[in-house]
């Protein structure tokens, strides 16, 4: 009998096609496609590849992705990473060694009279 | 390997297939195809229908499920649906209403 754990874990061996929504922590190291909406952090692992619009508090990428990502507070894109798809979030980091094809949209404070 | 387990805030609406242990606490709703075993544990809601080598239910699941090895419906469990296969287990104080086809 496995053992309850607190974070929602997605296996290598799982492929979820469909809508996934929760408020939990999840990880991915399987397959997902469709539409992600979590209300926590979502960490995509390096067997893990997601083809799905993401809506998370945080989300960390070792895997690949492709999609649109709106995370409340953080996106990381790691080393080895590799997405497609347009990303806004307050704070985004891209590591050396990850690769990001798309726009970037976070809210830039400007100097006064300064138009973007 | 580390078990998928899908928990208990997590709701999924589509299809899940894959070839290892999946243990459901949360809600799934749509199709499950595995060709290991299920586990849906107390908070488990499973509206689907399921194929899988052996499935374990202690929660709710509605659907018709067929599985190569065994079924058993654990004391909570509960179940509305059709059961195929060749071992099938049903607890005292376990629910179930619909048909079970054991190859008889």
């Amino acid at each position: 009998m496995p053992t309850p754990q607190e974070t929602c874990v997605i296996g290598r061996g799982i492929r979820i096609d469909g809508r996934l929504t929760g408020d939990e922590d999840l990880i991915v190291e399987g397959h997902i496609e469709g539409t992600i909406t979590l209300n926590n952090h979502l960490v995509i692992e390096e067997t893990g590849t997601v083809v799905a619009n993401v809506e998370a508090v945080e989300l960390t990428i070792r895997g690949r992705l492709n999609g649109n990502i709106v995370a409340r507070e953080l996106i990381s894109i790691l080393a080895g990473a590799v997405v497609i798809g347009d990303i806004r979030a307050p704070r985004i980091l891209i590591e050396d060694g990850a690769r990001f094809k798309g726009n970037i949209e976070m809210d830039v404070p400007l100097p006064p009279g300064v138009q973007a | 390997m580390a078990n998928t387990i899908i928990g208990s805030t997590i709701v999924i609406d589509g299809e899940i297939t894959g070839n290892e242990p999946l243990v459901i606490q949360g809600t799934v709703k749509g199709r499950i195809a595995l060709q290991e075993s299920l586990f849906v544990e107390n908070s488990g809601v499973v509206e689907a229908d399921v194929t899988s080598e052996n499935i374990e239910i202690s929660g709710a699941v509605t659907g018709n499920i067929a599985a190569s090895e065994r079924v058993e419906i654990k004391s909570d469990g509960r179940m509305v649906g059709d059961i195929r296969s060749p071992r099938i287990l049903i607890a005292d104080g376990a629910h179930f209403k619909g048909h079970i086809d054991m190859d008889v």
